[in-house]
């Protein structure tokens, strides 16, 4: 049995659709299927069909555990999800406040595989169940208010007239907590909605409703009278649209809000809901920091590991002599980190072929100990030399994502590189130096010079790892204990310089300040979103390579 | 009796397209897939979303079905094999595909959903991009038929295919007809990873399994209108009629189906733009070329 069947008896009619269904998994991956690539996991192999939408999801695989920041939303996304459902949680037993799990598993490609037959087990046996309960998450309750179509700041708990204009109230829901009733936010699209059907409503998860129904029927003309013009010179409804934290074409985790006006993007809100709090590394052994800034960010964890070491070296004062050891580590993990990011880029602007050829392509490199990598890297020249001459992707991606170069230059990594200037960190250290390299710039600044840059930055990598060798990540500090001191360490991790700065007492970190790339980077998405088509929007976001996790929530 | 065969053919037709999307989509070719993705969505919960607007909502995917099935209705799987034998069939074809724009728009309105919205209204305007590609290069292949009857317009190209006296007009109809089906690199209105499935994005249970019947139904009437029009419809050697129309019409098909991954989606503006400035100039002188070509020949 599962926890969400679908409520009644069985009978063969019900058992020949349960054995269906138990045939057509589809999946909902929580936080991105971008982190589970990252984790090695091939979700399409295991028989799990990835879908953009919770509607068509009947799995919701939780990858890692479920951030608290993302507790709501994936309550919202499952409640969304069509019965019979199920929960799937890998690397962790737990997923609340999702109900089950119905199956866990720990993060590794046997154990998913083993983990989708018993899933396809419990869905062929226990679709239906008379004695189900209903899910309703807190994060999708709402409360009645009641506020007059003309004056949406007017919002009363009691039905009535409106002061302004007398007109009569009409209800309006809005999640509860949110409102004491007085002068509010115009929150309408950014409102949840909990109904009378236990679940299939909408919420911050993904899917937003407009409220126009309960006006009755009014006139264009009527409608967008007292509402300003925009730039285009049209009065329109805006409409305030969540995409994300959970949205299939952006990494999971990234909270960004677009009020529409029409399809132009006219206000941006950004944020993370995986980010770092402040201060998570005071108080951790310096044994432990390798392993906590590791696990800081799963789209890069050997930079931020590199990070440590290098920071903790700088404060004992011990010669980086192991610098040049993780080189090729740091190099594979960018290549990976790149196909990874083209991947979902190419999912985004729907690019079908650029999306599976890159996911198969990182999943290979991940997994790389058989002493294929010649092929590999064969394969991934020719999917470079691919990309770099297609022309319609060109012309999707010329001018869209575009920046000041005054504004790129404010923002070190592929970014600024992508607008000409050829900053990196890697430059200044000897390691790199030595082996003659140089770093890749792309004309252009919009989002086609960072994919070409990425481009770039990949194939400069992989031939730095062939003449290193060695991949291996470093996993343990090595430095003798109750050491003392400051360090200072930057990295050029694959989306930009990380800086790590602590102080080190008797063994203890004291303080740390860590700065990183997707954190800076948070600042742009205003610039290459605001006044764009919501597709050019989107793709100028998803081409400044953010990982949610590394920015502040 | 013809209606019955035509309607069974067309519905297998949709199936074995399935197939081929199921195919290419998992690379694995898998023949009981679409019954059992079927089967799936018929036994799954089918919620309305909050406040639809519930006619539009619930009539939008009939809707799709009914003028995927009413532009077939017009087109012939053989000599005799045709549901309607219009003096204007090849125009009806045109006319029945208008309500593929209407239904879309109204899945996009109906669950009063923001992404639904936004991707209705794109495909209004995939629709000023696409139409006059689709009419033109008919009017050229009627041209040549001297007539609007589809039969007839068939039974023109027993000497050679429409598709290499007009090669032009076969081209740009192909790319329209991909158009129509929202088939990628057109798929604005389901978009999976800008606006999470789109019009498709709010229909789940038997109401989704009715989208995409429709949507593939709709993938075949357009193929079977590529290989009338210009791929000489049931002529050929050995095969009877209907065979080769139907085999013609499941590779015209497979090939919109994965044509369009590898390229990326186009932007809403350049199909716009492409659609007006290119697409309409290169009819008219495909319109032009055949002109000419037959006063030519009456010479």
């Amino acid at each position: 049995m599962i926890t969400g069947a679908r409520k009644g008896e069985t009978s063969w009619l019900r058992r020949l659709a349960a054995r269906a269904s138990s045939k057509e998994l589809a999946a909902f991956v929580v936080p991105g299927p971008e982190v589970a690539r990252a984790f090695g996991l091939d979700l399409g192999a295991a028989g799990l069909r990835v879908v953009p939408s919770p509607r068509h999801a009947s799995v919701l695989v939780v990858v890692g555990g479920l951030p608290e920041g993302l507790r709501d939303a994936a309550s919202v996304i499952y409640a969304q999800m069509m019965r019979p459902r199920a929960v799937l949680v890998l690397g962790s037993d737990t997923a609340s406040p999702l109900p089950g799990p119905d199956v866990s598993a720990p993060m590794d490609q046997e154990s998913l595989s083993a983990a989708v037959a018993r899933l396809r087990r419990a869905f062929a046996e226990g679709a239906w169940d008379p004695g189900v309960e209903d899910y309703a998450p807190e994060a999708a309750a709402t409360e009645t208010r009641y506020t007059c179509p003309m004056h949406p700041e007017v919002v009363q708990k009691e039905p009535g007239a409106c002061p302004k204009c007398g007109m009569d109230l009409v209800p309006r829901e809005v999640s509860s907590g949110e409102s004491d009733g007085e002068e509010e936010e115009e929150e309408e699209a950014g409102e949840l909605h909990h109904g009378s059907m236990d679940h299939g409503e909408h919420g911050s998860g993904g899917h937003e409703h407009m409220d126009h129904t309960d006006m009755g029927f009014m006139s264009m003309v009527e409608m967008t009278r007292d509402l300003q013009p925009s730039g285009d010179g049209l009065r329109m409804e805006w409409v305030e649209v969540p995409f994300g934290p959970l949205f299939p074409g952006l990494p999971g985790g990234l909270a960004l809000t677009f009020t529409l006006d029409g399809d132009t993007v006219a206000c941006v809100q950004s944020g993370s809901a995986v980010g770092r709090g402040g201060g998570c590394l005071q108080g951790v052994p310096v044994d432990d920091l390798l392993e906590h800034l590791g696990r800081i960010d799963p789209l890069s964890p050997v930079a931020y590991r590199v990070l440590a070491l290098r920071a903790v070296e700088n404060a004992a004062g011990v010669e980086p002599a192991r610098a040049t050891a993780y080189l090729g580590a740091l190099e594979h993990e960018r290549v990976v980190s790149h196909l990874g990011w083209l991947s979902s880029f190419g999912y985004l602007i729907g690019y079908e072929w650029l999306h599976r050829r890159a996911a198969g392509l990182q999943l290979a490199l991940l997994r790389d100990d058989t002493g294929e990598g010649e092929t590999l890297w064969g394969d991934l020249s020719d999917l470079l030399q691919r990309l770099r001459g297609a022309t319609l992707l060109r012309r999707r991606l010329e001018g869209v994502g575009r920046l000041r170069t005054a504004r790129a230059a404010e923002y070190p990594g592929p970014v600024s590189r992508a607008a000409g200037l050829p900053y990196d960190v890697r430059s200044e250290e000897k390691a790199y130096q030595d082996l003659g390299f140089e770093p890749a710039v792309q004309e252009g600044n919009d989002a086609y010079s960072r994919l070409m840059l990425h481009l770039d930055e990949m194939e400069r990598s992989q031939e730095i790892v062939q003449a290193v060798g060695s991949v291996s990540a470093p996993d343990d500090l090595g430095v003798q204990d109750g050491i003392s001191g400051e360090g200072d360490a930057t990295v050029e991790t694959p989306r930009g310089p990380a800086r790590l700065r602590v102080r080190i007492e008797d063994g203890m970190v004291r303080s740390a300040e860590l700065e990183t790339p997707s954190g800076r980077h948070a600042q742009l998405v205003e610039d290459v979103a605001l006044e764009h088509e919501v597709a050019d929007a989107l793709a100028g976001v998803a081409s400044l390579d953010l990982s949610p996790w590394g920015m502040t929530r | 009796m013809t209606v019955f065969l035509v309607l069974v053919m067309l519905f297998a037709g949709a199936y074995l397209v399935a197939v081929l999307e199921g195919w290419t989509s998992t690379g694995r070719l898998r023949f009981a897939g679409p019954f059992w993705a079927a089967v799936a969505l018929l036994g799954r919960e089918s919620i309305v979303p909050r406040k639809p607007d519930r006619v539009l909502y619930e009539t939008a995917p009939v809707l799709l079905l009914v003028s995927a099935v009413l532009a077939a209705a017009v087109l012939p799987l053989g000599p005799h094999l045709v549901i309607a034998d219009l003096a204007t069939g090849a125009l009806a074809v045109n006319a029945a595909l208008a309500y593929v724009m209407v239904a879309l728009v109204m899945a996009g309105w109906g669950p009063d959903g923001a992404y639904a919205m936004v991707a209705g209204w794109r495909f209004l305007g995939q629709l000023v991009a696409y139409s006059m590609l689709i009419v033109m290069p008919i009017t050229a292949v009627a041209m040549r038929a001297g007539s609007l009857v589809t039969t007839t317009i068939v039974e023109s190209q027993a000497g050679i295919w429409n598709a290499l006296t007009q090669p032009l007009g076969f081209v740009l109809f192909f790319l329209a007809a991909m158009a129509v089906c929202f088939l990628p690199p057109f798929d604005l209105p389901t978009a999976p990873g800008e606006l999470a499935g789109g019009i498709e994005a709010e229909y789940a249970g038997p109401r989704l399994a009715v989208v995409r019947l429709a949507r593939m139904v709709l993938v075949v009437s357009l193929s079977l209108a590529v290989t009338v029009f210009f791929l000489g419809g049931w002529l050929g050697p050995f095969l009877p009629g209907w065979a080769w129309t139907s085999l013609k019409t499941l590779v015209v098909a497979a090939t919109m189906l994965t044509a369009g991954r590898y390229v990326p989606r186009l932007r809403g503006e350049h199909v716009m733009e492409w659609g007006w400035k290119l697409g309409i100039p290169l009819a008219l002188v495909n319109i032009f070329w055949v002109g000419i070509t037959l006063v030519l020949r009456s010479m």
